[in-house]
């Protein structure tokens, strides 16, 4: 597994989420529920970008059309997004969070 | 000795009272830490002693009807303000076929938009959901909204010379917001909300600080049975002693208090730490203080219970639950009194809103009707604890939804003693609405006080049953 620097651990606070390009994708690093994820920032729906979205209790919501996806799992959880999104590996290291984008869990195709 | 509860000693109707067992009033007289004056007062009216029909229970088109009348007209809860904290947040709020985007405009500023495209009618958001908006856009041919309900786009607008855009705003309900509550009403002639609510209970709502509080708990469940049954099962105490013979140890059941306040809001306080006087003569104060159970007894613990000489249980069950939740959940409870901390205050809104301010029982219940079947509603319970002392908020518990066999027990978070007594009131539904439907009898029969709320409740169905349809109309409403 490739983990890649994404961003130091202070730029995503608590309830706090950032966009960061890695390895050519856009992926949202997300600190909700007192732990951090990492999904795509894409919506599943329609292609629009999650980061302007409302995060809570484990979720992210798409600001365009409302899709709402489990940050854990990328699962939809509510029309119109039926596909989950990818979700990858994260974890910190002296202070920087690392993502492994080329190991998608979910959604990899 | 054991109190005589079978022979009413008043001539007068409804004046009768429990013979034998001191009041409510009485019993929180008692207490150690005063009650403040919306606990110390009394509001009761006789309304009558017919029994009241049952085809709105069992008939389909009368379900039809309440949604016609009743529901676009009266003041319902559409979410808590903590759902929609940002400017752009946004709430999905059903009832019946009627959707609406609660929405945060600005720091004051919460609308009810109806959650209609105004091109060909798509949802412009699903049930159920809630998140942040830049925009409201329609996932069918991408019309969209702006959050403050101006239209931003037309697609292709070449070919729609015939639409106003200045006429697209998104219609709405009216909102006001109350104890950190947003309740909205679709009726444009409607009366104010503090007017709906009368100057009294509005007293009592302010008194609570309700915005003070924060859901931490959120428990859904499909009920089978008509919404008013459901609603009903909670309006009075009278059927502690039989439904739930596990709580009738320490709590004063038959000498509860039923209070009306206009033709919305109805009360009943009912004290705990106090032997039911059914059951007088048969249990020690030691039981009443082992039997005791509370809503939010997670953050009681496992204290151990005891009883000195010369004390009752209901004042160590208020000493000791002071000090155990201001210190679980960081708050300062030295200006509350022991009836708040311990008793059990229902209030209703009409139509089907619950709160119960009380610390030991801090929960609201919200009643909506299945809009495709009348013998099925959605229940659910809301428990409100008091934001802690440093200021941080948070955040409001997502709902869980039980599956229809499932128990109340069974949803995580849930106090297992409480969660069986929501097992033991909503178990006897399905047999209340199938023995409504088989009964030769075509009326329900109520006692003039103890079921005196559930006559209220029924009264105020009447009141907007009796008026002409009134169903949600645009060209109708105030422009903004």
């Amino acid at each position: 597994m490739q983990f890649a620097r994404a961003l130091r651990v202070s730029e995503v606070p608590p309830g706090e989420k950032k966009a960061v390009d890695v390895s050519g994708a856009s992926v949202l690093i997300c600190n909700s529920n007192e732990r951090l994820y990492a999904v795509s920032n894409i919506c599943s729906h329609a292609q629009e970008r999650l980061e302007c979205g409302r995060m809570s209790r484990g979720w992210i919501a798409c600001p365009v059309h409302g899709a709402r996806f489990d940050l854990a799992t990328g699962r939809a959880m509510n029309p119109p997004a039926k596909e989950p999104i990818a979700t990858y590996e994260v974890r910190v290291v002296d202070d920087w969070i690392e993502v492994a984008v080329g190991d998608q869990r979910v959604n990899a195709s | 000795m054991s109190a005589e509860l079978k022979e009413p000693k008043s001539t007068r109707k409804g004046e009768a009272r429990c013979p034998g067992a001191p009041s409510t009033q009485e019993i929180i007289a008692g207490d150690k830490v005063s009650a403040p004056g919306w606990v110390r007062s009394e509001s009761y009216q006789f309304l009558g002693d017919e029994d009241i029909p049952t085809d709105r229970y069992i008939e389909p088109s009368y379900a039809k009807e309440e949604f016609d009348r009743l529901w676009t007209r009266t003041w319902q809860f559409a979410c808590r303000e903590e759902n929609i904290p940002q400017i752009g947040d946004y709430h999905v709020y059903d009832v019946g076929p009627y959707s609406f985007l609660i929405t945060r405009v600005g720091a004051n500023d919460v609308r009810a938009y109806y959650n209609a495209c105004l091109h060909r009618g798509t949802k412009l958001r699903a049930s159920g959901t809630e998140g942040r908006a830049s925009e409201f856009q329609c996932s069918f041919h991408g019309w969209s909204w702006n959050i403050d309900g101006t239209n931003k786009t037309v697609v292709c607008p070449w070919d729609f010379p015939h639409v106003d855009r200045q006429k697209l705003q998104l219609p709405e309900a009216r909102v006001e917001l109350l104890g950190g509550f947003v309740f909205i009403n679709m009726d444009p002639d409607a009366p104010a909300f503090a007017d709906y609510l009368g100057p009294e209970f509005k007293a009592h709502m302010d008194a609570w600080r309700l915005e003070d509080r924060y859901v931490y708990l959120h428990v859904a469940k499909r009920l089978p049975c008509n919404w008013k049954l459901a609603i009903e099962a909670f309006l009075e105490a009278y059927h502690v002693v039989r439904t739930h013979p596990q709580v009738a140890v320490s709590n004063g059941d038959a000498n509860s208090q039923y209070d009306v306040y206009g033709e919305h809001v109805d009360r009943f306080i009912s004290t705990l730490g106090v032997l039911s006087p059914h059951l007088y003569g048969k249990h020690t104060e030691e039981d009443i203080l082992n039997q005791f159970t509370l809503g939010d007894s997670g953050a009681l613990g496992d204290t151990k219970r005891t009883l000195s000489e010369g004390t009752t249980a209901r004042q160590v069950m208020a000493d000791m639950f002071r000090g155990m939740f201001e210190k679980a959940t960081n708050t300062d409870l030295s200006g509350v009194s022991d009836s708040e901390l311990l008793d059990c205050f229902s209030y209703t809104i009409f139509p089907n809103f619950f709160i119960f301010p009380g610390i030991s029982l801090p929960m609201a219940y919200r009643f909506r009707p299945d809009p495709r079947d009348h013998r099925k509603c959605l229940y659910e319970v809301m428990f409100l604890r008091p934001v802690p002392k440093d200021g941080k908020r948070p955040e409001p518990a997502e709902p869980t939804y039980l599956g229809d066999t499932q128990s109340f027990k069974e949803a995580a978070g849930m106090d297992p003693g409480f969660g069986a007594i929501l097992d033991q009131d909503t178990d006897n539904l399905f047999l209340q609405q199938e023995g409504l439907e088989a009964s030769a009898k075509r009326g329900l029969t109520l006692g003039n006080y103890q079921e005196v709320r559930v006559r209220h409740f029924e009264k105020a169905v009447d009141k907007y049953l009796a008026m002409e349809p009134k169903k949600p109309d645009r060209d109708k409403l105030p422009s903004r």
